[in-house]
């Protein structure tokens, strides 16, 4: 049976191709659109993985994310976070202060403050980040080391 | 013994005395003369008047040794005193041992001599302390005599100019300024003005360095009234200066940093799409799927337009904006507003109000400026109504309000929303060029070019916000258009021109 992911984004676009590439692939691709159609579908289809964007409306990948770590039968699913900004997660542990990088500090901060409650919280972070744009066929070699074909 | 009786008495003894001598003398001489009697008339009138010239230079000698003493002595003390005290040998005192007029006097100068030489300590002491103002000020204090000689220069000056007092006093001033000109130039507007504030100028030290300073010039005038020279007083900024321009030159980076992680960062989304649909392409052809293929290319294509749009909406904010000014009916504009945004909102099951005064005057502005700015503010609002969970008390709503003020001046357009709202960190951001809170969708250029739009119709957005709550933007025109005379320059230059 073919393994399921699932693909959570309000970018219709990136849904559109991951799913593709996904299937093209050989695994199931269920899309969601936003947070809560995300845990919906999360909690009713039992994916093997799932792929979350960070920033989205309504809820966004980060509160979406813990929530599947508190539930004790979903937070055993690993998954993918799609950030427009990854880079800025690599020195999330050091207190970095680029000055050039103003306009983007407080959503640099909110994800901190994320990483920090989880961690204090004793939940597992994210087992990947990846950056935009997306090339799908990383994603697909990065979805095959974590639950094989 | 004689010291105690007034002049008056004494000057009436010494001529009671003179007179009684006198007499005694003629007296003493005639009983001569009696016991032997002259041989004849004539060496009795000799006899007579030898005795009378005795007297007299006798009794008169007496007089003049006693006037001598009385009243010369201490006319010649009180004489050197004064001399004493023109010298300035103010410790100088006379002897007050004699009780008459004399006496009084010499207490009274006395008094006179140690008032002026407390008073001179006073002054000297004054003096001293305006002095020593003046040289530990830090400033550059130099007076200037009316021929434009370099008078006095303070502590501050030596230590900025390099040059001591003694070889720059007497020189002309014009050897301080960098350029001699300037030095009219400043002196010009004395002409007007008893003083000239913070004039900004550059001296030149006695190495040739150049200094900027700010440059306050007075007229010294004397207490008629005269001009006795000018005082100016400088201070060194040019340490400021440099300060000033390094901070400018931070800031131009960090701007274009800012700038540039502006543009990646927009970029990136826009080439997320490229780069999934190019897959969706390859596959679609190497598997011969044309429905991917055709996907794909939608996607790519949607990149291609985002980055597009992205260029276009960068040179619009470089762009040097020139309000073309029409009078505009805003009751037509909005409404058309209002139809091209109302399905996509009900599509996203937003319900879009519009509430027109009915009393909308005409406005002068440029009718495609302001329908850019309200679009970009209303499908802001929308976006803001997506990107919150309404329960169920509460339905997603933007409205559009537009009414004149009450002093009929302005105008005003709200929009308003009951969307996810801001904290105040996104709201002091919000007109920050590529700062965007939406991970894809804009350039983060719509709100700075909007208000640079407002900003040329003299106009200005005034924006309250609440987290979960809603935001409400004001855009507020005046009803005459932009005021020719106070322009507000922030957009009308554009960035690159």
């Amino acid at each position: 049976m073919a393994k399921k992911v699932l693909v959570v984004d309000d970018d219709e676009k990136t849904v559109k191709f991951l799913t593709a590439a996904l299937e093209e692939n050989g695994y199931e691709a269920i899309g969601a659109y936003n947070g809560k159609e995300g845990l919906e579908k999360i909690q009713n289809e039992k994916p093997d993985l799932a792929i979350l964007d960070v920033m989205m409306p309504k809820k966004t990948g980060f509160v979406l994310f813990r929530q599947l770590r508190r539930d004790e039968n979903l937070k055993n699913i690993p998954v993918i976070m799609l950030t427009g900004v990854a880079e800025v997660l690599e020195d999330l542990d050091a207190e970095s202060d680029d000055t050039h990088e103003r306009p983007y500090d407080s959503l640099r901060e909110a994800m901190r403050k994320s990483i920090k409650d989880m961690r204090d919280e004793g939940l597992i972070k994210p087992d990947l980040f990846i950056d935009k744009p997306i090339d799908p066929e990383l994603v697909i070699e990065k979805v095959r080391e974590l639950i094989g074909s | 013994m004689l010291t105690n009786i007034k002049i008056f008495w004494k000057l009436g003894a010494v001529f009671l005395i003179t007179i009684l001598l006198f007499f005694l003398i003629i007296q003493y001489a005639g009983g001569l003369l009696r016991a032997s009697p002259a041989e004849s008339v004539f060496e009795n009138i000799y006899q007579l008047v030898f005795i009378v010239v005795l007297a007299t230079a006798l009794s008169g000698g007496f007089a003049w040794i006693f006037v001598r003493y009385f009243i010369n002595r201490p006319l010649n003390r009180l004489a050197e005193g004064m001399n004493n005290l023109a010298n300035k040998q103010f410790d100088f005192r006379l002897g007050e041992d004699e009780k008459d007029e004399f006496g009084s006097l010499s207490a009274a100068f006395n008094d006179m001599a140690s008032m002026l030489s407390s008073s001179m300590v006073e002054l000297k002491k004054n003096r001293d302390y305006l002095e020593s103002i003046l040289e530990s000020s830090a400033d550059i204090i130099i007076t200037v005599s009316p021929s434009g000689k370099i008078r006095m220069i303070n502590a501050g000056a030596e230590a900025a100019l390099g040059y001591g007092r003694f070889e720059i006093i007497g020189k002309p001033i014009e050897v301080l300024f960098a350029d001699p000109k300037e030095r009219d130039a400043a002196i010009d507007k004395l002409k007007y003005a008893d003083s000239v504030i913070n004039y900004e100028t550059q001296f030149k030290t006695k190495n040739g360095e150049i200094r900027d300073v700010l440059l306050t010039l007075s007229r010294l005038r004397n207490p008629s009234g005269a001009v006795i020279g000018t005082i100016g007083i400088s201070k060194d900024i040019t340490e400021e200066k440099r300060l000033q321009s390094e901070l400018i030159q931070s800031q131009r980076y960090a701007a274009i940093g800012q700038v540039f992680t502006g543009i990646q960062h927009s970029m990136k989304n826009m080439l997320n799409a490229c780069k999934g649909g190019a897959y969706m392409v390859r596959v679609g052809l190497a598997k011969d799927k044309r429905k991917m293929l055709e996907e794909g290319w939608e996607i790519v294509q949607e990149g291609i337009n985002s980055l597009t749009e992205m260029s276009v909406d960068m040179l619009k904010y470089v762009k040097e904006y020139k309000p073309k000014l029409d009078q505009v009916d805003l009751t037509d504009a909005l409404s058309e507003i209002y139809r091209m945004v109302v399905k996509t909102a009900e599509n996203k099951g937003i319900t879009l109000e519009l509430n027109i005064s009915p009393a909308l005057p005409g406005v002068m502005c440029d009718a495609r400026m302001i329908h850019s700015v309200i679009m970009d503010i209303v499908s802001n609002a929308l976006d803001a109504c997506l990107w919150k969970n309404y329960d169920d008390r509460e339905k997603p709503l933007v409205s559009m309000t537009a009414y004149p003020t009450e002093e009929n001046e302005e105008f005003v357009i709200e929009i308003k929303d009951n969307g996810c709202g801001m904290t105040e960190e996104v709201k002091s951001n919000i007109f920050t060029p590529f700062f965007s809170t939406k991970s894809r969708a804009g350039t983060g250029l719509g709100l700075s070019i909007a208000s640079r739009m407002i900003g040329v119709h003299g106009g200005r957005i005034e924006v309250e916000s609440e987290p979960n709550r809603g935001s409400l933007f004001k855009i507020v025109l005046p009803l005459r258009g932009p005021d020719k005379n106070k322009e507000d320059n922030d957009g009308e230059k554009g960035f690159g021109s």
